[in-house]
């Protein structure tokens, strides 16, 4: 904020206008250590606001999400309609309301992959480098963020794919919850965290692998594996739906936690906690990389 | 200023640069000059911080790149002037990079017209011609109003008007006080801009030189004299002691003599002389003599046919080329 201020103040030297080159001295600026975290933050939300792409995919994911909510729910009432008394009894509306949020992470942690690999396609990051030689600073400035805009825009995305999902069951006379119903708030707001820390994943993936195509591919083929966990022996399956970093952390949005999976805080733990170490590891390795 | 001290940067195998030791100062232009391959932007990328050197060092104003707090506002460059994300508006792509250094905006709006580019800066860089691209190099480069600035190859792709443009800023900039290295492949090109000179051939510095000294060390290749009565001037240049040869389309090529003695040879033997034009090596051909070592192995035979015509257009018994900096400023 106030950086932007003391920048104002030295417009007016340039090449000709004969001004003597100046100093390395920046009178004024509140932080004598180096491009402020504020300034790099700014940089980088300039940079995101600016590539039509990653506010696409965003808009995208929102639509997205809305779409598979009314397919999940719309398939759930037909399936209630079938069912038998005992069926029905245990019929969870919850269920259907985040089941898009599955295949909508892919398209966020592609948010959060295209704000670095978008920079490595076009060149840019030589002059981010050379703007920020602090490599550490670079990459906080982007994961911050892209939390900064996946957080609402996460919380977003869950409260759509709710109220649309209930919106069907409750018009086809299905069993359906209410945004002020107990838990309700708790898991939208615990989705938008977890779409947050799966864009975060995807910053981290951009780093480690710098090509688009590579990130987006091993990125989603991580996400999905839980999905496939009926496929592998059944010790193994336990574990993965369990285990599985995106499947313990969806335990923080589940109105109704399963009870084979992680208690909701120590699954969101194995997501940060993994999120954190691919952040640390892509740290290591764009400092030690020439760009 | 810049300070190279005893710069390496291997790749696997290969040593881009090889214990470079040379200071870039400020107030002239400074010509970087070197075969393609020869290390040039490997260097340039090591004093921007972008590739960390395998040993030794460099730095800006006696501190490395990444130890400075604003850098933009110590160090521009233009290292890639298609480093812009073609569809990030100019503006944004100026304002992005102003905001990380704590730059303002007035700035932006500054160099945008610097560079000429004040109507297209809601434009995106994908519909730019290479020209403009260039041109946003140049601003980003002057967007901090930086002491030192670095432009690698800069006119390459423009048009004469731009080259003209580039020429003209890099002097303005240097008479400002700032240090400028421009690097390039061309050695005429550097006849128009630099006062200084920096050889380098694989990754080794050759030359460390003043333009006019440069200039001066190179060989002299005698004195082209044009007279309607060459057989008669050949005989009496001949009998002065000088060494003369015919030239293909019958001018004189005289050796051992200056130009005056030859001239005052012609008028006291009542010789019309059309044209007398002392002949020194050409720019192109003392730069190829100086890196003829240097030149990557996948280049030579490329260089073999312009190395053949230095050699065979050379008088005998010329001065060793300038080897080092001591060799060619003592």
């Amino acid at each position: 904020m106030t950086a932007g201020a003391a920048g104002d103040g030295r417009t007016g030297g340039g090449p000709g206008t004969a001004t003597p080159p100046r100093s390395a001295a920046r009178d004024g600026h509140p932080n004598g250590t180096g491009s402020s975290v504020m300034g790099v933050v700014r940089s980088e939300w300039t940079k995101f606001r600016s590539i039509r792409a990653t506010v696409l995919l965003i808009a995208g994911a929102l639509a997205v999400s809305g779409f598979y909510s009314l397919l999940f729910s719309t398939a759930a009432a037909r399936d209630y309609a079938a069912a038998t008394a005992a069926d029905r009894a245990a019929f969870d509306p919850a269920v259907p309301a985040f089941r898009g949020l599955f295949l909508v992470q892919l398209l966020v942690s592609a948010v959060g992959v295209l704000t670095v690999t978008s920079e490595y396609a076009s060149g840019t990051m030589r002059p981010s480098t050379t703007a920020v030689p602090r490599r550490g600073r670079l990459l906080a400035g982007k994961s911050v963020v892209a939390a900064l805009v996946l957080l609402p825009s996460g919380t977003v995305i869950a409260l759509v794919s709710f109220l649309v999902s209930q919106a069907v069951l409750a018009a086809q006379d299905t069993p359906s919850m209410a945004l002020s119903d107990a838990g309700v708030p708790g898991a939208i707001a615990g989705a938008g965290l977890f779409l947050t820390l799966i864009g975060l994943y995807g910053v981290a993936l951009g780093f480690l692998l710098r090509r688009t195509a590579g990130a987006v591919s091993l990125g989603s083929f991580l996400l999905l594996t839980p999905g496939m966990a009926s496929l592998f022996p059944e010790g193994l399956a336990r574990w993965m739906v369990k285990y599985w970093p995106d499947a313990a952390g969806a335990q923080i949005f589940a109105i109704h936690p399963q009870a084979e999976g992680l208690a909701p805080v120590a699954g969101l733990g194995v997501l940060v906690a993994t999120v954190t170490a691919l952040l640390w590891a892509a740290l290591a390795v764009f400092r030690g990389r020439d760009v | 200023m810049i300070e190279l001290r005893q710069l390496t940067k291997r790749y696997g195998d290969v040593t881009a640069v090889d214990g470079l030791s040379f200071d870039v100062r400020p107030g002239v232009v400074t010509g970087f000059l070197g075969p393609n391959g020869a290390g040039k932007t490997t260097t340039m990328r090591v004093m921007l911080g972008l590739d960390a050197p395998t040993s030794g060092t460099a730095t800006v104003g006696g501190r490395r790149y990444a130890d400075l707090p604003f850098p933009l506002t110590e160090v521009g460059a233009l290292l890639d002037p298609h480093a812009v994300h073609p569809r990030r508006r100019a503006f944004d792509h100026l304002l992005f990079l102003a905001q990380s250094n704590g730059i303002g905006r007035g700035r932006i709006e500054e160099v945008l017209g610097l560079a000429g580019l004040a109507d297209v800066a809601g434009r995106r860089p994908g519909e730019f011609s290479l020209g403009m691209k260039q041109r946003l190099g140049i601003a980003t480069a002057l967007l901090g109003d930086p002491p030192v600035v670095i432009f690698d190859e800069p006119v390459n792709g423009l048009d004469p008007e731009g080259i003209v443009w580039i020429r003209t800023l890099m002097r303005g900039l240097a008479a400002e006080g700032r240090t400028v290295l421009v690097s390039s492949h061309l050695m005429s090109e550097m006849a128009l801009t630099a006062d200084h000179l920096l050889v380098i051939g694989r990754g080794r510095l050759i030359a460390d030189v003043g333009f006019e000294a440069f200039m001066r060390s190179r060989p002299s290749r005698g004195v082209l004299v044009r007279t309607p009565d060459a057989p008669e001037l050949a005989v009496r240049l001949a009998d002065a002691g000088a060494a003369v040869r015919q030239d293909g389309d019958g001018a004189l090529v005289v050796t051992g003599m200056a130009s005056a003695e030859i001239g005052k040879v012609a008028m006291v033997h009542g010789v019309v002389l059309h044209e007398l034009t002392p002949h020194r090596v050409s720019l192109e051909e003392a730069y190829l003599d100086l890196t003829r070592d240097s030149v990557e192995f996948g280049q030579a035979a490329h260089f073999a046919h312009a190395r053949e015509s230095v050699r065979t257009g050379r008088s005998a018994g010329r001065g060793e080329p300038a080897r080092t900096r001591d060799g060619v400023d003592a």
